[in-house]
């Protein structure tokens, strides 16, 4: 059979699959097995555990568990409550005030978690109910911190950014660096926004008026201090020559745990475990994922349809942008319904031929990818960002939050343009940092 | 028609792919109704994970450093021994000896067999000085490619870190690592040059030899027809003179790329090999012989080679 | 979209916020693989933990000691992959496992059911699948003594033997979700039913 075709038929198959409600992991070993048995026989279905064990047998899978425990550790102490009130203390004189403060303390964790739900968790169950409190609406309360929490996964260190460069064997340290400035300007895009929309709704000087004495803003400083130590202390280690960056994540997890254990007095063993406990099932669910994509990109691969794909679109000879705006809308659409780290691992060997070869560099394309699945936490119908947020204000109809993040959504997209516009936001500090790629 | 499918991990500009690329396309010049299907840089499987499938017949082809398969018969680990090859000469006479007819016998024991063997040379490179002798390397921190280096080393004094390939470039920049030693080929391809102040390549003679063969299954070459086994054969003879001439163009190149980096160029000499060979042979190769059934007599079928 | 809340706890994070999905245990066969999983859970987690401070450790060696890191990396590969399939079933018995609830929300409620048992009975059949080749992976380097490449030459078989006990133990929680709907302790897909 016509490769193209047999490609047709597994995407058709693999979306039929998934939608089922079976688990995504699972579902990707289901297809995979299938077309193995169907077009390569038994020998080929017998290398199905070791091809998943092999996937599994890499050390920078490490870094995956360890950026979720800091995130994990830290959400479940005061930290959150601490970061969101110092820059709300330091932040009122802003037009917009307390979303502002709300989107800074979002990025500012973002640089301590690797996911982007524990981002949007550990500032939004302090910052929605102030932020209803205060009289913003329950839709920009919500989206605020909906897709503030999706910078978790752009703002170094990032998930989906190890599984990235696991996937296309691209410096993880590089592929931090690159977002920092577009986490940056994504932070901008939010702020702008939302200090428009008060404005707009005629509530800015209701909103803005609180103020806080100058005392009052020194006493809270110290509280943030163990955050810039954690920050710091990841930093130095990982570019001063201490470890590798894979290894840097285990001194985060453990900088995180005594922090949370020694200063926010987190002593109960019930306490630890239920850190451990739901860290444990956010990264098995991750690596479960890994490793069955990687069957699947076997199955792909041994099917000659990655292959067939990327050579069949090198030959289109198509304008390099035409073929980004066709990948980028296929990363939203895959986004809408599938976890990211399940979108990177399936599209990467696909996409990344297709990519280089049509001169775009790996590392910009990855903060747009990013960028991309950020979009998919926000959006219906499998919106992590949106369930977690659902479950801290179970009062805001889903409609309510999803309305409320639409307009960060434009952000983003405008984001994506801006990228392409101007690529150096996120070659330029790599560059810099490391030499170039 | 019969369709083959070759693995390796290596990128299409590398020698281990050209001489794939090469046997494939003679094999197709031949029109004997064989085609072989070349999965590059991993894309089929991982580096360390062919050997196996390779067996079973579940991969036909492939190249692969055979001590990748240290674990699974300890014999190969003697294909990445210090001091064992010399220089590419050496190499060539070493192939066509006993020692590697008995690795041979325990490759066809596993239903694989050689088409194309070779050898290829790598060096050291230091963060910050030249490494041509044992106490060069004591209290360095240094990633070595292979067990029996790590064991030569650590008996040198250095300190061992063993980490992926990957991640070399970066530790070395960061000052994780302050050597390392690795194939010819690799220390271009990651670009080491920008973090190296000196670089030891392999000359008139080298430590480090990894024998990198290109392997078939046996029962998938037994059930070819005779037309094709033989243009099977032809092309593997003629790309086994070609694997010999490019591992030699390797070295050299290796080190014109590092010297117009502005890296310094060390040598090794005579004398600094035979004191890298004693230790290895009080080290490596002790450990080898002790831990290997028969290793004694293979290693010194090995060392018989002039 | 839908206004239903999915039934998937999706992320460590939002279960922070929301509780722990309630599980029927008013067999003893569900009691008994509940317990099983979440021992696997707690195994799981001491092999991340592991991980952490072997790693920490390496460095100290390393950076501190100047000393030789030769077992770690690899002593920390392994944990993780042990973590991961031993911890499957603890993930299933959490519904962690991330899904896509699309279709089974439109479906009415005996359709649903049916899809259940097709999804489920999928899942039994390809982790049923891997248990069996990965329990004959695991035996062929148990007999033939195959180890790591590396210095440290750890025995494959110890590695390897997360694979069947992973996906075996996987399988009995399946067989348990299974149980648990066809008895009808449990709703499909653990949706709250339409009123
Ligand atoms: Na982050
Ligand atoms: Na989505």
């Amino acid at each position: 059979m016509d490769p193209l075709l047999l490609g047709l038929i597994v995407a058709l198959a693999t979306v039929f699959v998934l939608f089922s409600g079976i688990p995504v992991a699972v579902g990707l070993l289901t297809v995979s097995a299938l077309f193995l048995l169907a077009f390569d026989g038994l020998r080929s279905l017998s290398l199905m555990p070791e091809i998943l064990f092999g996937k599994l047998n890499d050390f920078a899978l490490l870094s995956i568990p360890m950026f979720i425990i800091m995130g994990a550790a830290i959400s479940s102490t005061r930290a959150g409550a601490d970061l969101y009130e110092a820059l709300e203390r330091w932040l009122t004189r802003v037009p917009g005030g307390l979303v502002v403060s709300n989107l800074g303390a979002c990025a500012l964790f973002a640089a301590m978690s690797g996911s982007s739900p524990a981002t949007c968790a550990a500032i939004g169950k302090m910052g929605i109910p102030e932020m209803r409190r205060r009289g913003y609406p329950d839709g920009v309360a919500a989206g605020s911190i909906a897709a503030g929490g999706t910078l978790g996964i752009l703002i170094p260190p990032s998930v989906t950014m190890i599984v990235y460069g696991i996937a296309t064997e691209t410096s993880i340290g590089r592929l931090f660096l690159a977002g920092v400035l577009p986490g940056v300007m994504l932070v901008g895009l939010f702020m702008a926004w939302s200090i428009f929309s008060t404005w707009r709704s005629g509530n800015m000087a209701v909103l803005g008026q609180r103020s806080y004495p100058w005392r009052a803003r020194l006493e809270i400083l110290p509280r943030v201090l163990p955050f810039l130590a954690i920050i710091a202390g990841v930093l130095y280690a990982m570019y001063g020559g201490v470890a590798t960056p894979s290894e840097t994540a285990a001194v985060g997890a453990l900088l995180c745990v005594v922090i949370a254990v020694v200063i926010y007095r987190m002593w109960s063993i019930g306490a630890i475990w239920v850190v451990l406990r739901d860290s444990t099932r956010e990264s098995v669910m991750i690596l479960f994922i890994i490793g069955a994509a990687g069957v699947f990109s076997y199955m792909l691969s041994s099917l000659f349809i990655t292959q067939s794909i990327a050579g069949w679109i090198a030959e289109l000879e198509a304008n390099r942008w035409v073929i980004m705006l066709c990948v980028n809308l296929f990363l939203l659409v895959a986004g809408f319904f599938l976890p990211p780290v399940a979108v990177i691992l399936m599209a990467a060997p696909i996409l990344m031929p297709i990519i280089e070869g049509a001169g775009f560099d790996p590392y910009w394309f990855a903060v747009v990818l990013t960028i991309n699945m950020e979009i998919g936490l926000i959006s219906p119908p499998v919106g992590l960002n949106l369930y977690v947020i659902n479950g801290i204000a179970p009062d805001i109809p889903l409609g309510t939050i999803l309305k409320g993040s639409l307009p960060f959504v434009a952000c983003m997209v405008l984001g994506i343009v801006i990228l392409a516009l101007f690529p150096g936001l996120a070659t330029w500090l790599p560059t810099l940092v490391m030499g170039a790629a | 028609a019969t369709d083959l499918r070759l693995s390796h991990q290596w990128s299409t500009s590398d020698i281990r792919h050209k001489v794939a690329q090469m046997v494939a396309d003679e094999v197709a010049a031949a029109d004997v109704d064989l085609s072989i299907r070349i999965f590059p840089s991993g894309s089929l499987f991982k580096a360390r994970e062919q050997y196996t499938p390779l067996t079973r017949g579940q991969l036909d082809m492939t190249v692969l450093p055979l001590s990748y398969a240290g674990g699974q018969h300890q014999e190969y680990n003697l294909t990445l021994m210090p001091g064992l090859v010399k220089n590419h000469d050496h190499a060539a006479r070493l192939i066509h000896s006993p020692f590697m007819a008995e690795l041979e016998k325990i490759l066809n024991d596993d239903d694989v067999m050689t088409l194309v063997p070779g050898y290829l040379a790598g060096g050291f490179v230091g963060k910050d000085k030249c490494i041509t002798k044992p106490e060069d390397v004591s209290g360095l921190q240094i990633r070595a490619a292979g067990k029996a280096f790590e064991e030569m080393l650590s008996g040198a004094g250095a300190s061992i870190a063993s980490m992926a390939s990957s991640e070399i470039y970066n530790a070395m920049q960061t000052g994780v690592l302050q050597a390392t030693n690795t194939s010819s080929s690799s220390f271009v391809s990651y670009r080491i040059y920008e973090q190296a102040a000196c670089y030891t390549p392999a000359g008139d003679v080298a430590l480090w030899f990894m024998y990198q063969p290109l392997l078939i299954n046996k029962t998938t070459f037994e059930d070819l027809d005779d037309a094709q086994k033989e243009a099977l054969l032809q092309a593997s003879e003629k790309a086994e003179a070609w694997y010999l001439e490019q591992a030699k163009l390797e070295d050299a190149a290796s080190a014109q790329v590092f010297e117009e980096k502005g890296v310094e160029i060390a040598k090794m000499s005579e004398e600094d090999f035979e004191a890298w060979r004693k230790l290895a042979a009080e080290t490596s190769y002790k450990v080898f012989v002790t831990e290997v059934p028969d290793g004694q007599k293979l290693l010194d079928l090995a060392l018989q080679v002039e | 979209m839908s206004g239903t809340a999915p039934a998937t706890p999706l992320t460590a994070a939002a279960a922070a916020a929301t509780a722990l999905p309630r599980r029927d245990a008013s067999h003893p066969f569900l009691r008994f693989a509940a317990t099983l999983s979440r021992a696997c859970g707690v195994l799981a987690a001491l092999m991340i933990v592991a991980s952490i401070l072997v790693t920490c450790q390496m460095i100290l060696v390393r950076f501190v000691l100047n000393g030789s890191t030769t077992w770690q990396t690899e002593f920390v590969i392994y944990m993780m992959i042990g973590a991961t399939l031993i911890g499957l079933p603890y993930v299933q018995l959490l519904r962690g496992h991330v899904n896509v609830d699309l279709l089974p929300i439109a479906l009415p409620r005996r359709l649903r059911l049916g899809l259940a048992f097709v999804t489920l009975g999928a899942a039994f059949a390809v982790i049923g699948l891997l248990m069996f080749y990965g329990a004959e992976l695991w035996h062929v380097a148990w007999a033939r003594n195959w180890t790591s490449e590396t210095v440290w030459r750890v025995p494959l078989w110890i590695p390897y033997l997360a694979m069947p006990l992973g996906f075996g133990l996987y399988l009995v929680q399946i067989a348990a979700d299974l149980f648990a709907v066809a008895s009808g302790r449990e709703t499909p897909f653990g949706l709250p039913e339409k009123p």
